[in-house]
């Protein structure tokens, strides 16, 4: 059945015919949508992005810590209600490397340590963990002992004990994912020496202790962190008379080259002068510090490291894709504005001509399908046209009278063709069939013409390689702010996309509110085929495919009526997107022909793809990028790039406007335009896509066989239409 | 303040450092109130709202007789036939907007201005009733308006005064007799701020101390309104003559006073100023759509534009330091542009209902006793929330509820409860004001209850589907 009738079937049943069909379709892009933010949320938060605490408590009193934890030595022992202190005895050396794994210098710490045969300490945050788990197993593996130093490293002594809990725990889970152990050591972010606890951060160490776990601070710190001169760490860090000691450095949060070449030395040297560098429990003598886990615990772990990592090239991902759209995006404003700066500077000049004026009258097909409202209008405006027409209205079985309300006018030169509900092409063919004239106008029944259209229309076919001109549709209802939106989304299609796409030579669309065509050119190609639901671009693209020129005739000015509610957008939209989709997947087979057809295919099909199919999929990547700047920070600067690119919109609207000679006062809805309709318009492309990846064809059979019994017309029952169906068919505008 | 004898045992938070800004200058004595709302009382009703909704149909008789809507029913019915029909929609926002307000005294969130700028919504309404009454002569209309305002601040003064007197408040107060006397007479007409005692003792038990400061905290947005009308013959000729730059001015005003550009000395002159250029833009906004100034414009302006401005405001608010205590009503810039985006979009979608539809047809009678004694709960609800709070903490001596049930004794919502069911019973001994000075038959409560079934049944439902709604 008809393409037509069964776009408004399909728009009946988004109002509401079906509802379970409404989440299904919205289900798919939501479960892409939630997923892809949760990553983003994992993304942020394992970068410290989010939840991050940079506050540093001040010196505070000594009061409330124990003499004999201030004088004693930096292993603090408060398990099981105990306050001790261990040391390292003499000629052992305990390194220790805070804040990694770091992707660049903790493997060059590893080889140094390697290299030298000695052991050491890693307190690993949970956020670098679970970024480079590879590194935390090759810690373990090489004899080192890794230790918490928190999830993403705040200042514990501000933080509830439920905090501190959680940051033991979340670090623990890395580790354990990293490496299948658990560990008992701790060191405290921002801590120091033993005697530096204070009356903040001691019961914070109590409480850890109560948890199990041993706090490790240092002797000797070699500030390295400061960046002071291999020289200067080694000075620091060695301790004096052949003292056992703990040495503090770090092996991440920065450029850490004068860490391993202090090592390289540092290790060689002490080692002659006695010292052994072993991992803390070996120098204490005591049981390792770790314990292999297994089982539900080890699976958790292992999970959230994998969850991480997905995060991680998710996000790699998606910022090739950002690249790859800003690309595509900036390029083809560059393209649009060029080429059709080319254009119109072409078709402006004043001895312009297409060939000899065109003056031989023409036929008029207005399909019409319960266009009771407006059929009057459209058909008056055609007669009052300075060009010689005849008019055919085919009423494609309209149960509102639409053909008796033609007649009824009586209007000379104007026939009415009647055929049961087959859809637009089948009734564009019959009128098609009954055209006197070679060259055809096709419009739609809800569209009024100027007197002058016409005439520009047919100028084009003055070149005899002109098979097919495009009209210029403009929105007629642009008051509302969908309306105004559609409107820019109008001028910006044909001033820009229609006008490159001409110079390009490869139009995709002649919008079924205003085209014309020449019966030669369509008979061949055996007129409008019912194969899409995008019968207009198919046809285009099929006269492209036989070698005929297609172009655009920027003074031929149709008003249309552009759809007033979401859902009949949406299901215009939805049409349109589908139909292109398989119109281009109809032709496909262009790409490997030879002639003209292969020109097409391989010039105008993969730049028409690019430009309508792939890259508005990856447009939503930009309010992705925006929501995730804005939440994640850096804010301010996401709020500069997203004015930066609302500005070169803006640019290119106010030039698209300028070449209609519009007022510009409709772009001051482009800012809420491009944060609530561009949106809905790819959740459309998105849904399309999954409708063609998920067994298209059928669905669009039963779509359109659904579409055939429609309900009564809107109109009939002397409700007043919601939306006239024309208007809902109006063609595409924008290539 | 709500609960000035606040328990020890309850916790106190800080209190704002942000004094009584603009208007009504709260003594520092009932801060800790404060601490549950903004010093800077908000929001308010138009007075009189119910029967100047439908503005006293401009007979040849004069300025409305006792049969100009007798009661909400007979002058819809009436109206039907003279013209002017109740904007169901306005009624609601009225609501909305006195229901907000008390809950916003009582509770001190600050986001709850944001979410609904309940006084910027009612200066637009009133504004949009004045433009409509302001066919007929302007000093009558004044005098008129004047009439409906002041009868239920007198009698909130009579009741007030004679308390603080009694509780010690008196000519030597402030140690200048002359000036007390004088300042009285801002209680009869109240082209400043009527005064009131910074400190009285209170009733133990039933009514804090700062009693007089709560009483008189509201008393600007009277104040405020007075002035509004008293020029809006002129405001409506600047409208008429130069529309945009009319609605904008008060808004540049405002940036005046919130960047120093303009300082004046004194109190009483710049609290006033401050407060006409932070609302004016919203009462010329009502104004301008009553002359149909919005509808001028093509429909995607409003909601292309609103949202940008309201940002703006936004924004400002947080730069300035946005938080619970320092909220739009400290940041009187922030306040204008945003109650003025939100009252551009709020009449920008103006549905005007004439009849409710039918998710609210249940509220109807409460929305309509709402509007009828929206002067009488906007004078009164202050004092009765501080009788509530007051009420409640008692509860604290009985040391089995405090043991076991203490996050009953701390939850405001009780107090919301009691704070509506005093002002329920204010309704019933002060509202018949309202009707007195609209020379109508004193009423009780007037819910509209006793309305003909015609007026509802049968006429809503042929009115049903065409409701007007706007795409």
């Amino acid at each position: 059945m008809a393409s037509r009738t069964g776009r408004h079937g399909a728009a009946r049943s988004a109002r509401g015919g079906s509802r379970p069909r409404l989440p299904l379709r919205l289900l798919l892009p939501l479960l892409l949508l939630v997923a892809l933010v949760a990553m983003l949320m994992l993304r942020g938060y394992v970068h410290s992005e989010i939840l991050a605490d940079h506050r540093v408590q001040p010196p505070a009193a000594t009061t409330d810590v124990p003499e004999k934890i201030l004088e004693g030595g930096p292993v603090i022992d408060a398990r099981g209600g105990r306050t001790e202190s261990l040391s390292v005895p003499d000629h052992r050396l305990v390194l220790t490397f805070d804040d990694g794994p770091d992707p660049t210098w903790t493997p060059r710490v590893l080889d140094v340590l390697k290299k030298h045969d000695a052991h050491a300490v890693f307190f690993v945050t949970g956020t670098m963990a679970s970024r480079y788990p590879d590194l935390v197993e090759r810690m373990v593996d090489e004899g080192h002992e890794v230790g918490l130093h928190t999830f993403n490293h705040p200042d514990l002594s501000f933080q509830s004990k439920k905090r501190i809990d959680w940051e033991l725990s979340q670090n623990q889970l890395a580790i354990t994912g990293a490496a299948g152990v658990r560990t008992s050591l701790f060191r405290p972010p921002y801590s120091s020496f033993a005697d530096a606890m204070d009356n903040k951060s001691w019961p914070v160490t109590e409480y850890i202790g109560s948890r199990g776990y041993l706090v490790v601070v240092n002797n000797t710190d070699s500030e390295d962190w400061k960046k002071p001169g291999v020289e200067e760490i080694i000075r620091r860090a060695t301790p004096k008379g052949g003292k056992g000691a703990i040495v503090l450095m770090h092996d991440s949060g920065g450029d850490r080259h004068q860490t391993v070449q202090a090592l390289d030395r540092f290790l060689p040297d002490l080692k002659k002068k006695g010292y052994e560098f072993d991992n803390l429990t070996e120098a204490l003598d005591a049981p390792s510090a770790m314990t292999p886990v297994s089982g539900a615990e080890l699976w958790k772990g292992r999970a959230w490291v994998f969850l991480v990592q997905a995060s991680e090239h998710l996000t790699d991902g998606l910022v090739v894709g950002l690249a790859i759209i800003g690309t595509l995006v900036i390029g083809r404003f560059g393209l649009m504005l060029l080429l059709s700066g080319v254009h119109a500077r072409r078709v402006r000049r004043r001895r312009f001509r297409w060939g000899p004026a065109v003056t031989e009258p023409v036929t008029v097909l207005v399909p019409a399908y319960n266009e009771a409202k407006c059929i009057e209008n459209t058909v008056r405006s055609l007669v009052a046209s300075d060009h010689p027409v005849e008019v055919i209205v085919i009423d494609d079985g309209s149960s509102d009278g639409t053909a008796r309300i033609v007649e009824g006018l009586g209007l000379p030169g104007v026939r009415v063709i009647r055929q049961l509900n087959a859809g637009k092409p089948a009734a564009l063919n019959r009128g098609l069939a009954n055209a006197r004239y070679d060259i055809v106008v096709m419009m739609d029944g809800d569209t009024v013409f100027e007197p002058a259209t016409v005439r520009e229309l047919v100028q084009p076919f003055g070149d005899p390689k002109v098979g097919a001109v495009a009209g210029n549709a403009k929105v007629g209802n642009k008051d509302s702010l969908i309306g105004a939106w559609q409107h820019i989304e109008y001028v910006m299609g044909f001033n820009l996309d229609r006008r490159m796409y001409d110079v390009l030579g490869c139009m995709p669309t002649i919008p079924g509110a205003v085209g014309a065509f020449r019966r030669s050119a369509l008979e061949p190609i055996g007129g409008m085929s019912d194969d899409t639901l995008a019968e207009d671009t198919d046809v285009t693209m099929a006269l492209h495919r036989a070698g005929w020129r297609v172009v655009y005739a920027e003074n031929a000015r149709a008003w249309t009526e552009a759809p007033e509610s979401v859902s009949q957008l949406w299901s215009q939209r939805y049409r349109w997107s589908y139909g292109t989709m398989q119109a281009i997947w109809k032709h496909r087979r262009a790409v490997i022909e030879k002639g003209p057809s292969g020109r097409f295919g391989r010039v105008g099909l993969p730049f028409v793809s690019l430009f309508m199919v792939v890259a508005p999929l990856l447009a939503p990547l930009i309010d992705v990028f925006l929501l995730y700047g804005l939440v994640f920070g850096p804010t301010d600067k996401t709020i500069v790039a997203w004015l930066g690119v609302l500005a070169i919109q803006a640019v290119c609207a106010a030039y698209a406007f300028r070449l209609d000679r519009e007022k510009l006062t409709p772009l001051i809805s482009l800012p809420l335009q491009q944060i609530l309709y561009r949106q809905i318009m790819y959740v459309v492309l998105l849904q399309s896509w999954i409708t063609a990846l998920t067994g298209g064809r059928l669905r669009w059979q039963k779509l359109r066989r659904s579409g055939g019994v429609s309900a009564p017309p809107p109109g009939a029952d002397g409700v007043p239409p919601q939306r006239r169906p024309g208007a809902v068919d109006g063609r595409r505008p924008v290539g | 303040m709500t609960t000035p004898p606040f328990d020890p045992a309850r916790p106190v938070p800080a209190v704002p450092t942000a004094p009584a800004a603009s208007t009504a200058p709260v003594p520092a004595a009932s801060m800790p109130a404060a601490t549950r709302r903004a010093p800077h009382v908000t929001a308010p009703p138009s007075p009189s709202p119910y029967p100047s909704a439908a503005p006293v149909p401009a007979g040849p008789a004069g300025p409305a007789g006792p049969s100009e809507s007798a009661e909400p029913a007979v002058p819809r019915q009436k109206e039907a036939r003279r013209g002017p029909v109740r904007d169901r929609y306005f009624d609601l926002l009225r609501a909305v907007a006195l229901f907000r307000v008390v809950l916003y005294h009582l509770m001190g969130w600050a986001w709850l201005p944001v979410v609904f700028p309940s006084m910027g919504v009612m200066f637009a309404l009133a504004g949009n009733l004045m433009a409509r009454s302001l066919k007929r002569p302007a000093v009558q209309v004044v005098r008129s308006r004047m009439r409906r305002l002041l009868p239920p601040l007198w009698l909130l003064g009579v009741v007030g005064v004679t308390g603080m007197v009694l509780q010690g408040w008196g000519p030597n107060e402030d140690g200048h007799p002359g000036w007390w006397w004088f300042h009285l007479v801002y209680w009869i007409l109240p082209l400043s701020d009527p005064p009131f005692a910074e400190s009285v003792p209170g009733i133990h038990g039933i009514l804090g101390a700062d009693w007089a400061a709560e009483l008189g905290g509201p008393l600007w947005y009277i104040r405020a309104y007075l002035w509004y009308v008293l020029l809006s013959p002129v405001l409506l000729r600047a409208l008429r003559a130069l529309p945009w730059l009319t609605i904008l001015a008060p808004l540049v005003l405002s940036a005046a006073f919130q960047f120093g550009y303009l300082n004046l000395p004194g109190e009483r002159f710049p609290s006033a100023l401050t407060d006409f250029s932070t609302f004016g833009a919203c009462w010329i906004l009502g104004m301008a759509h009553q002359e149909g100034v919005l509808k001028r414009l093509p429909r995607y302006i409003v909601p292309s534009v609103a949202p940008v401005i309201a940002a703006l405001g936004l924004w400002y608010a947080f730069r300035e330091g946005f938080k619970t205590g320092y909220d739009l009503d400290s940041i009187p810039f922030a306040q204008a542009v945003w109650s003025f985006a939100t009252v551009l979009l709020l009449l920008h979608v103006s549905p005007s209902w004439t009849e409710w539809p039918r998710r609210l047809r249940r509220w109807d009678r409460l929305i309509t006793l709402l509007n009828s004694r929206a002067v009488t709960i906007y004078l009164w609800h202050n004092v009765c929330i501080l009788i509530a709070a007051t009420l409640w903490d008692q509860l604290w001596g009985f040391d089995v509820l405090y043991e076991n049930v203490p996050w009953l004794l701390e939850s405001p919502w009780p107090v919301l409860a009691i704070a509506w069911l005093l002002i329920g019973s204010c309704i019933v001994w002060f509202g018949w004001m309202e009707d007195v000075a609209a020379k109508r038959r004193p009423q009780l409560w007037p819910d509209g209850g006793k309305r003909p079934a015609v007026g509802r049944g049968g006429q809503g439902r042929r009115d049903r589907p065409g409701a007007g709604h706007r795409a």
